[in-house]
């Protein structure tokens, strides 16, 4: 039983490690908390979804989503939060406004799909036995696509000019600008890169889960949040060690306790991350940094 | 005025006194001292919960429901226990979340509590009834009073207005009293505070369990008049519907949260009953929150501070340059 919980684990925390890494990537920057992260998720996964009734292959379907997310976080970040900023909005008055598009969003989604839950329409395929755990084959795929996708990022933020560009900008906006770093193009890179990886989370989260509905995704951003916020907030490889935490944690403990009570495993574990360690593991200064847009 | 009509009217004016208690509650720990309280509703909740098991009477073997701690107490002792209830639970959260972190850290750390209360109170059954809640919790001095069903009602609405009154006047008191500016100057600038040898943390924690006895006693003024409670009535998005209700009104005004609390929950969301129906079951629900989320943004755009702004408040000082309070 163990061995199976860690199988089922593996999986959790690999879609949860997209959807951290996409969250810490866009927070570290901009310092938004975007509590509508979740809801873009489940905004891609009915994209990914429409796209499969049409009628194309599943996995069309993912990148569908995933560019939905990318496309949809950038022009939010444009349109709505960037100028709220500009009006004097801050830490205090953006949290208003992130609940206020989760709301939005979310019911929207419900007036359009209804308040029924959708069946996510994929084939789970063959199970594979590998070293006394179970995996489906579309489970072993979405693993990968999580590797490939965090390995991608890896080098994009490692090796390149927008990396640099963007921890620049992550770790102090005054001074990348001073630099000579277009701050407002890194932070709309930001965006972008965070939505991909928030769609491609979606879609993933409702392959594996099978079937979702409006608040599928919201559901699901509270232990995303404890995973980026554990590994230290815009700490990439933190959150990915944090999703693979928490991924395990409330796994396990679905299996050996109620199964209802594997949310309150991650709700606790981020109270106490943010009470005893809130720079999470990686980060080593708590910082006071303010909105950036 | 038909029966249905004054039916309905007390009603409305029941809801309108615990919303407006709500909001004065949750304006006392947000607009005087800054505290983004996204777990308001559990409190609430909490003295709903309390006050009607102790209203239910004992809890007997083979009930429909199960509880915890059943008694029978007399009329004004539920809602007192309700009140001390909502007051306890905000000193444990507060414990938990009153630190020095982050503002939206702290939010986000409100919210999640919020979220726990819901989980655990849905997945144990026998702590209130889980999913299901509780019902059929008698009305106070029902049989006493020997009222007819509507003149009950009336007499309801009286009571509520008396309490809305005792807890107006005291939170006046509060408010112009010196602990009122220093809770403001909490809000404003806090190293300031802290410097003039103020103690922030405890002046949050006063201010935030205040806040929570005045919910615990809205929720129980609400359980003893509609007889029910369950686990989908205060989910964490209530909490965000007093929040509109504060940013339309205007915070840091009483008169402005209760301005908020008669157009949002009430004009808003009871006016909405009588537009046609239309569409699927549940379209109108999911029009309403996205309305309420607009809401909430066009007034944070237009006017942050309100219909009913914040009194500036100007000190005269002799032989000084006038000088205001403004917002840092």
């Amino acid at each position: 039983m163990f061995v199976h919980a860690i199988g089922f684990g593996i999986v959790t925390a690999a879609v949860m490690a997209l959807a951290a890494v996409g969250f810490t990537v866009q927070f570290g920057v901009t310092n938004i908390l975007n509590l509508a992260y979740g809801d873009v998720m489940t905004a891609s996964a009915f994209v990914a979804y429409v796209s499969h009734s049409a009628g194309l292959n599943p996995w069309w379907g993912m990148v569908l989503g995933g560019l939905f997310g990318a496309v949809f976080s950038v022009l939010l970040n444009r349109f709505l939060y960037t100028p709220f900023i500009r009006r004097g909005a801050r830490l205090f008055t953006m949290i208003i406004v992130t609940i206020a598009v989760s709301l939005i969003l979310q019911n929207c989604l419900q007036a359009i799909w209804g308040p029924d839950f959708v069946s996510a329409n994929m084939s789970a395929g063959a199970s594979v036995h590998m070293l006394g755990m179970i995996f489906t084959t579309s489970q072993l795929i979405l693993i990968a696509i999580a590797a490939v996708a965090l390995a991608g990022l890896h080098g994009l933020l490692r090796y390149t000019r927008l990396g640099k560009a963007m921890r620049a900008t992550a770790s102090d906006p005054e001074l990348a600008r001073n630099c000579g770093v277009p701050t407002r193009r890194v932070i709309d890179g930001a965006w972008l890169l965070s939505g991909l990886l928030c769609g491609l989370a979606g879609v993933a989260l409702v392959t594996e889960l099978g079937s979702f509905d409006f608040t599928t995704g919201s559901a699901f951003l509270v232990p995303v949040i404890a995973a980026a916020v554990l590994g230290g907030v815009g700490q990439p490889y933190g959150a990915m060690l944090g999703a693979l935490v928490i991924g395990l944690a409330t796994e396990l403990a679905g299996t050996y306790f109620d199964p209802t009570y594997k949310d309150v495993v991650a709700f606790g574990v981020l109270i106490v991350v943010l009470l005893i360690r809130p720079q999470g593991i990686f980060a080593e200064v708590a910082s006071q940094k303010e909105v950036a847009a | 005025m038909s029966l249905a009509w004054s039916f309905y009217i007390s009603t409305v004016l029941v809801y309108l006194g615990v919303d407006v208690m709500a909001c004065w509650g949750l304006n006392l720990q947000y607009g005087y001292t800054g505290i983004l309280n996204f777990s308001f509703i559990i409190y609430q909740s909490a003295g709903a919960y309390v006050a009607a098991v102790l209203t239910l009477g004992p809890n007997t073997a083979g009930s429909f429901q199960q509880y915890i701690g059943g008694a029978n107490l007399p009329f004004p002792l539920p809602i007192i226990a309700g009140g001390i209830a909502g007051g306890l639970l905000s000193a444990v959260a507060g414990v938990i979340a009153l630190r020095r972190l982050r503002s939206d850290y702290q939010a986000m750390v409100f919210l999640v509590i919020s979220l726990i209360a819901t989980a655990v109170v849905t997945s144990d059954v026998g702590l209130f009834n889980g999913p299901a809640g509780l019902s059929l919790i008698p009305q106070p001095l029902s049989t006493a009073l020997n009222l007819s069903l509507v003149g009950y009602r009336w007499f309801y609405v009286g009571l509520t207005a008396v309490i809305c009154l005792i807890i107006y006047a005291f939170l006046r008191l509060i408010t112009s009293a010196p602990l009122g500016r220093s809770l403001r100057a909490v809000r404003d600038h806090e190293q300031g505070a802290a410097a003039l040898g103020k103690n922030v943390t405890g002046l949050r924690m006063t201010s935030f369990v205040i806040g929570g006895v005045i919910a615990g006693i809205s929720g129980a003024v609400l359980v003893e008049f509609i007889s029910a409670w369950s686990p989908g009535g205060w989910l964490y998005q209530e909490t965000f519907v007093l929040f509109t209700a504060l940013i339309v009104g205007g915070t840091a005004n009483n008169a402005g949260a209760a301005l908020g609390a008669l157009l949002v929950p009430v004009a808003f969301l009871e006016g909405s009953r009588f537009l046609p129906q239309f569409g699927p079951p549940g379209l109108i629900d999911a029009l309403q929150w996205v309305a309420v989320g607009l809401m909430a943004l066009i007034f944070v755009w237009f006017w942050p501070r309100g219909l009913l702004p914040e009194r500036r408040r100007i000190i005269k000082l002799p032989g000084l340059p006038q000088a205001g309070t403004g917002q840092p």
